[in-house]
């Protein structure tokens, strides 16, 4: 088998995403070294690959949603925002990279080299930049929402007398946080979902998010978006339910709170 | 039980997505709105296929069209169709929601505004109607053994390597890396082959 029949043996597992490093940067080298047959059954495997979408059960998102969506976009039409989300010091990024390329063309083998590997570990800092500026955000809108004075304290007291009380923290605009020790952990396909229950008469509980506690018990629900405002909740549910989740509850509440 | 569930889009149709996104490019609401309408079903139902969890789905729905408002400038209408560069898209920020997930149980605040590069579309696309090419993909995925059809699906639906398809299946890694490439070529052939 020639080196190209090798590589070509990798693209449709590389549209997939299954390729391990060592092969994707292999293949990877091949592409940027300008193979334009490879290129080309790439383009064409993106395709294929997308075809698999077809393999998801059918769902139908919430209306909630889409108007959730036409709102958000409203609001940017009017105010004009233009697309460019990049922050600067990505720009800046790339212009060392270019500096740093332009500077090292003296020996084309040796830069390459030296370029992938700089790519690489400039990629992986990036990323684990934005990753440590998620996980921030995240922990900062969680001490605001359990901090603030604006936050509505709500107990979840258990319908069994062994279980803990769970508590919750709601705060208008940034969102709900339910916390719990010593949780028991549900059965290997299950899970616990979280439900809002509307105060309109009729009205069917919504469903959050679903998760499982910890190994050691603990239980930390963050909501950043959930999906009612807390004026049009009157309380919160916690059921157990099949870990692909349930539009509706399917098994009596095991934790219950009022809304005030 | 699998069952297709894309919304029957075909690209001759009078209005077609090129159409739409050029409309996105002009801030035109309405556009964005039979954009979402036309394929919000096909792009949920993928990523809660990934996720298995309706809020964290939604949220990940919401970043997807917004990134599509926000980018529509980044689709080339002349490199392929619209709805498997989109899929992409959905698939791309579902993963990166799972993989979080996994290390931490819960979500991020992040985004990142990376874009698939648009998928080109292969002469026998026109084949079929999305519907029947939608039923098309499944049987052929079915008439797969079931452990190949299982890895396929761990690769596309949870993100996982060879490697680590390999240890969820307790198979070898050879193996693994031959149903993957072989089954997707019998994708490919039976996507090609009937008209």
């Amino acid at each position: 088998m020639s080196e190209h029949d090798k590589f070509r043996e990798l693209i449709e597992p590389y549209a997939l995403g299954s390729l391990d490093a060592g092969e994707r940067s292999e293949l990877e080298a091949h592409l940027r070294a300008g193979c334009s047959d490879c290129a080309k059954a790439l383009d064409e495997a993106r395709w294929l690959v997308a075809q698999l979408a077809y393999l998801a059960p059918e769902a139908v998102p919430s209306e909630i949603l889409k108007g959730r969506l036409l709102q958000q976009v409203r609001a940017d039409a009017r105010s004009g925002r233009h697309s460019s989300r990049i922050p600067l010091w990505i720009w800046g990024a790339v212009a060392a990279s270019l500096l740093f390329a332009f500077y090292t063309a003296w020996d084309a083998r040796q830069t390459q080299v030296a370029i992938r590997k700089a790519n690489e570990s400039a990629a992986a800092a990036l990323e684990q930049q934005k990753h440590l500026r998620g996980e921030l955000a995240l922990a900062r809108r969680e001490a605001m929402i359990l901090t603030d004075p604006k936050s509505v304290k709500i107990l979840l007291p258990p319908s069994a007398s062994n279980m803990p009380v769970l508590e919750a923290m709601w705060h208008e605009k940034m969102g709900l946080c339910i916390t719990g020790r010593n949780i028991p952990m549900p059965p290997p396909n299950r899970a616990l979902q979280l439900w809002l229950i509307p105060k309109s008469a009729g009205a069917k509980p919504m469903p959050s998010v679903m998760l499982r506690p910890e190994p050691d018990g603990t239980f930390m629900m963050m909501v950043s978006n959930p999906p009612e405002g807390m004026h049009n909740v009157k309380a919160l549910a916690i059921t157990e339910e099949p870990a692909g989740g349930s539009p509706q509850p399917t098994s009596p509440p095991l934790w219950v709170g009022t809304v005030s | 039980m699998f069952l297709a569930v894309l919304t029957p889009t075909d690209s001759r149709e009078v209005s077609p997505d090129a159409t739409l996104v050029r409309g996105l490019l002009q801030r035109d609401v309405r556009s964005f709105e039979q954009l979402y309408d036309r394929h919000s079903r096909a792009v949920y139902s993928l990523v809660l296929g990934i996720l298995r969890q309706a809020a964290s789905a939604e949220e990940v729905v919401q970043d997807v069209f917004l990134l599509l408002w926000r980018n529509a400038g980044r689709y080339d209408s002349s490199r392929g169709p619209f709805l498997p560069w989109l899929l992409t898209l959905a698939r791309n920020r579902a993963l990166d929601q799972l993989r979080l997930k996994s290390e931490r149980q819960r979500r991020r605040e992040d985004q990142t505004d990376e874009l698939p590069p648009v998928p080109h579309a292969p002469d026998f696309e026109h084949n079929f109607d999305e519907k029947r090419r939608a039923e098309r993909v499944c049987a052929l995925m079915v008439s797969l053994q079931p452990k190949q059809k299982r890895a396929i699906e761990l690769a596309y639906f949870e993100g996982l390597s060879h490697t680590e398809i390999a240890a969820a299946l307790k198979e070898p890694l050879g193996t693994v890396k031959s149903w993957i490439r072989t089954g997707l070529m019998r994708l490919k052939e039976g996507l090609q082959g009937a008209s």
